[in-house]
């Protein structure tokens, strides 16, 4: 036998190598086995342990002299047989399993070399259910056994082995440690060995403790005290033969078994009445003393191990009590304090403890009292027909496995009386100081390598529903249905007459409530002003009229008006991927909001965004949700007429700023770029016009669609780094949003066009592709290699070669268009001095590097990158 | 089966071999045994066609790589198979990771 070691081998720790090593050999190659190699390996060793089920427990019993041998054959048959039939159908090679809706699957990776320690208590049925499961999993296994039973273990372990290379197996993949009187010293050295991968420990308290301390990955599975609640509701013959059924299972040697009945008074007569005749001694007090004395080990107040696994009537002739012929279990009722009881420990014999208890209040902690005196993570029972009280039991207790109206040693086994998995190795969890509440099988003895794929997700395009364009549009008001219309608007928009263009197109009937005081940033406060009249008023629609600021208080103020209990801070966390945010808006809204812009610039009719300030904090919060979108966007140019040249200007440079960023996003789609593509097309081309001749009203509508058509990019796409620079110079300074863009349009062109610090982690942007989207763009525009316009359809196609010249041309074109305008394109040109600036750097910093606008930008911008940005965006810029 | 080269170091010529393994290699090979007992040279096993090694493969090669040491012959693997060459890793032999082309000695993976 080459996986044998006798005890004259030359040196202790030489047998500890060999051993180790023909493991090792055998794991490495069993990891070349198919499913199907290792499903005809355990099938053989199946058959041949169920061929040898008498033998070896016949073995077990003659050395160990332990439990009963018609036991010990069932065990067997459980760990061949039902092992087999839980096991066999299972994958464990390659793929094992699959998550479809996950992306992602699990493959299968032995764990290599185990070392199994086997127990005294089931030296035969333990062997063959770890042999079987480590052949399923293509692992090796060296076995320990109990030196009490070491025969018996090597005896099963040399049965399946045989049965395994007649199979096909890996030579050495079972080896064992031979009987002699240095086998523990032996199973030290290999619980260290470094060939050793994992230890299974079955067994003692003491075994396990030392393989825990090994250092190695253990799965130990050790002693418990089970108890089992004997409710009122439940029959009593059955629980009184199910209980017998269990506690003499081999002669009680089952760590499942019960140790400690909690018996409801209403019961407990008729309970013990029905044991004894069923063949039970019910101790008295004098006896139970005895019964203690005999069993228990006055030394470590654990049971004393020449009792485990004997007969009743040997217990009792031991404690010199009289009991009849063929006595099943010695009843032992505990009185007092059950906490210093000395029979409320684990007993592997057929003694059974009971309290008896006068409430399930009563009961519940009772067995809570044994439990957790060394049975916590391990196994307890209930019978009971009382759903609530089987459910409050499950709570409180703390054991991997609670058996209900069973009995818990052979339910603990799985199979049989339940459908829990088939094991002779019992997880305790944290509470018995293991790894693992499982029925220990192949599922604990493989490592499982997921294979995720990556995540694609669906983006998606949401706009304002109805959105109607044309100078005159506002006559649509005409035909909306409203009964109680709330306006909100500037004091501004009433004296350009704004507000009277929207009063005399409502209904005649709409009683119609109006709110100007919304200032250049909607605060909190004013929202609030806002929603004490709406309480009143009632409105079935918000019509917004006025900028960017109208717009996005009008959006909280519908979505407060509709949900008066929700919390702002409940919505307005910060966020790192939208799809993962925290905040939760509610589904929909019923009051709907016609948004009226006056400005071309913010695209808040088309977005689901809103800013606004906390008054208490002084925070900007930004809320995003389809709830905010407008229902309604009426994009009529005649409202724009009026607007000043430097309005005009600054808010035409957020559209520019929206398309550029939109087109670079990394949640970009083709259908925001095109959007992103149009609208700068429709800002080179009617910008200078506009501000040439402020009243034409085409060329007044193709920037106000512009600004429309680019707001729909980024309610999609999102902006970038220019925003974030934009909103903490902005917030600081005081400087309106428009202008703070343009400030740092070139830079940041410049700066998202380089090969990135560090790429921005996304997984829908699997490439970084904004210099090529720029040099688009500048194709788009029809730009010459100077960034003069050349027409559309003239510009060049990017290419390798050409990209970053279509990206200077696309610089300078803004440049020149910015010089056309008069719009400032650097910090200085706003008045803010240098000694300022340069004090309010760590904070203007700060601030762009804790804005959500950077989470879609095509770089991460390091600190070092916000600060560059910033100061590059100091002076006067020259022509790029 | 084999291929006979004769290797330029220096001054010195070297001989060396190379034997392509038939298939799987489940038991040692005569061939090669023949061979190691006759070269004064190099030995190059080619592993193209070996899909599986067992266990007795495994032993058969590390007491091979053991003669080739102690005859001074230096004998080196190619074209290992990531099937085969992951029961190498798993079963932890230096000597037959050396001749995968691992350092002895220093920092491996």
């Amino acid at each position: 036998m080459t996986t044998a070691v006798k005890d004259n081998d030359t040196s202790l720790m030489e047998r500890v190598n060999h051993l180790t090593r023909q493991a090792r050999l055998a794991a490495a190659v069993f990891s070349q086995y198919s499913q199907e190699d290792v499903d005809r390996i355990v099938k053989a060793m199946t058959a041949a342990a169920i061929e040898n089920v008498e033998k070896l427990a016949r073995a077990a019993c003659d050395e160990t002299r332990m439990g009963l041998f018609e036991d010990k054959m069932l065990k067997n048959f459980v760990a061949s047989e039902f092992h087999y039939h839980q096991i066999k159908d299972k994958k464990t090679v390659g793929i094992i399993r699959e998550f479809p809706e996950d992306n992602m699957v699990e493959i299968a990776e032995p764990v290599g070399v185990i070392l199994a320690l086997s127990p005294v208590t089931n030296p035969t049925s333990t062997v063959i259910f770890k042999s079987l499961a480590a052949a399923k999993t293509r692992n090796s296994i060296i076995f320990s056994p109990h030196l009490m039973a070491a025969d018996a273990s090597n005896l099963a372990a040399r049965v399946v082995y045989e049965a395994a290379i007649e199979a096909g197996a890996p030579k050495g993949f079972i080896g064992w440690v031979e009987k002699s009187s240095r086998l523990r010293r032996e199973t030290e050295l290999m619980m260290v060995h470094p060939e050793v991968d994992l230890i299974f420990a079955t067994g003692g308290t003491q075994m396990v403790k030392a393989a825990c301390s090994s250092g190695k990955p253990v799965l130990g599975v050790g002693s418990g005290n089970t108890p089992v609640y004997v409710h009122k509701s439940t029959n009593v013959r059955q629980a009184a033969m199910d209980i017998i059924i269990s506690k003499t299972f081999d002669n009680g040697t089952e760590c499942p078994s019960e140790q400690t009945l909690v018996v409801d008074r209403e019961i407990a007569d008729s309970l013990i009445q029905q044991f004894k005749d069923y063949g039970c001694h019910d101790c008295s007090d004098e006896e139970v003393v005895k019964v203690a004395e005999t069993i228990i080990d006055a030394r470590t107040g654990g049971m004393n191990y020449r009792m485990v696994g004997q007969p009743a009537n040997f217990i009792a002739e031991k404690a010199g009590i009289t009991v009849a012929p063929e006595t099943k279990i010695l009843l032992c009722q505990m009185k007092g304090d059950l906490r210093q009881h000395k029979l409320a420990v684990e007993k592997l014999m057929p003694v059974l403890s009971y309290v008896v208890v006068d409430s399930v209040e009563d009961g519940l902690n009772r067995a809570l009292d044994v439990n957790y005196a060394g049975g916590t993570g391990h196994t307890a029972g209930i019978f009971s027909e009382d759903e609530d009280v089987i459910e409050q039991f499950g709570t409180f207790i703390n054991a991997g496995r609670i058996i209900v109206n069973s009995p818990t040693s052979i339910g603990g086994l799985g199979g049989i009386y339940n459908n829990l998995n088939t094991t002779l190795s019992f997880g305790c969890g944290t509470g018995g100081g293991n790894i693992t509440t499982d029925n220990v099988g192949i599922k604990n003895l493989l490592n499982y390598k997921r294979v995720p794929r990556r995540k694609h997700f669906t983006l998606s395009f949401q706009t304002t529903k109805n959105i109607y364009i044309n100078p005159g549009s506002i006559d649509h008001l005409r035909t909306i249905k409203t009964k109680r219309a709330f306006v909100v608007t500037s004091r501004s928009a009433a004296r350009r007459g704004h507000l009277s263009m929207v009063l005399e197109r409502l209904p005649q009937d709409c009683r119609v409530d109006v709110f100007s005081e919304v200032g250049a940033e909607p605060e909190w406060s004013t929202i609030e002003q806002a929603l004490q009249v709406m309480s009143q008023s009632q409105p079935d629609t918000v019509i917004a009229l006025g900028g960017g600021s109208v717009l996005d208080a009008a959006k909280v103020m519908r979505l407060f008006h509709d949900y008066p209990d929700l919390k702002l801070k409940e919505i307005a966390f910060n966020f790192l991927d939208f799809r993962h945010r925290m905040a939760e808006f509610p589904k929909g809204v019923k009051t709907q909001l016609v948004a009226i812009p006056t400005t071309s610039g913010t695209g808040s009719e088309v977005t689901p965004f809103a800013v606004l300030k906390d008054t208490k904090s002084q925070r900007k919060l930004s809320l995003i949700d389809e709830t905010l979108l407008p229902t309604v966007a009426i994009i009529d140019a005649n409202l724009t007429k009026s607007l000043p040249r430097d309005i005009t200007s600054d808010t035409a440079f957020d559209a520019l700023t929206h398309a550029l960023e939109a087109l670079v996003s990394t949640v970009a789609s083709d259908y925001t770029d095109g959007l992103a593509f149009e609208s700068m097309r429709l800002i080179f081309e009617a910008l200078p016009e506009v501000l040439k001749n402020p009243t034409n009203v085409v060329w007044r509508h193709k920037l106000h669609n512009a600004s429309c058509l680019a707001g729909m990019a980024i309610g999609n796409a999102s902006v970038g780094v220019n925003h974030a620079l934009a909103h903490s110079l902005g917030g600081h300074f005081d400087v309106p949003h428009g202008r703070a863009n343009g400030v740092f349009l070139i830079s940041t062109l410049q700066y998202n066009a380089s090969i990135p610090h560090k790429f921005m982690v996304q997984s829908c942007y699997p490439l970084w592709v904004a210099d090529e989207k720029y040099a688009r763009a500048a194709q788009f525009l029809g730009l010459d290699e100077d960034g003069n316009l050349a027409g559309k359809g003239k510009g060049e196609k990017p290419n390798a070669s050409n990209i970053k010249q279509l990206n200077l041309a696309l610089r300078r074109a803004i440049y020149d268009l910015s010089i056309q305008c008069g719009q400032p394109m650097s910090i200085a040109e706003l008045g803010i001095s240098q000694e300022n600036f340069a004090a309010a750097m760590p904070d203007l910093v700060r601030g762009a590097f804790e804005d959500m606008a950077v989470r879609t930008n095509p770089a991460v911008p390091l600190f070092e990158d916000l600060k560059d940005l910033f100061i590059n965006a100091y002076a006067p810029r020259q022509r790029p | 089966m084999t291929e006979k080269k004769k290797k330029e170091s220096g001054a010195a010529v070297k001989e060396q071999m190379s034997f392509r393994l038939p298939g799987p290699l489940v038991k040692g090979l005569d061939d090669v045994d023949k061979l190691m007992a006759s070269i004064s040279g190099d030995l190059q096993l080619d592993f193209s066609d070996c899909t599986f090694i067992s266990v007795e493969g495994l032993e058969w090669l590390e007491e091979m790589l053991l003669r080739a040491q102690s005859k001074g012959v230096s004998v080196s693997f190619s074209n290992v198979t990531p099937s085969v060459y992951k029961v190498f890793k798993v079963a932890h032999i230096d000597s037959v990771m050396g001749a995968c082309g691992l350092p002895i000695s220093g920092p491996v993976c």
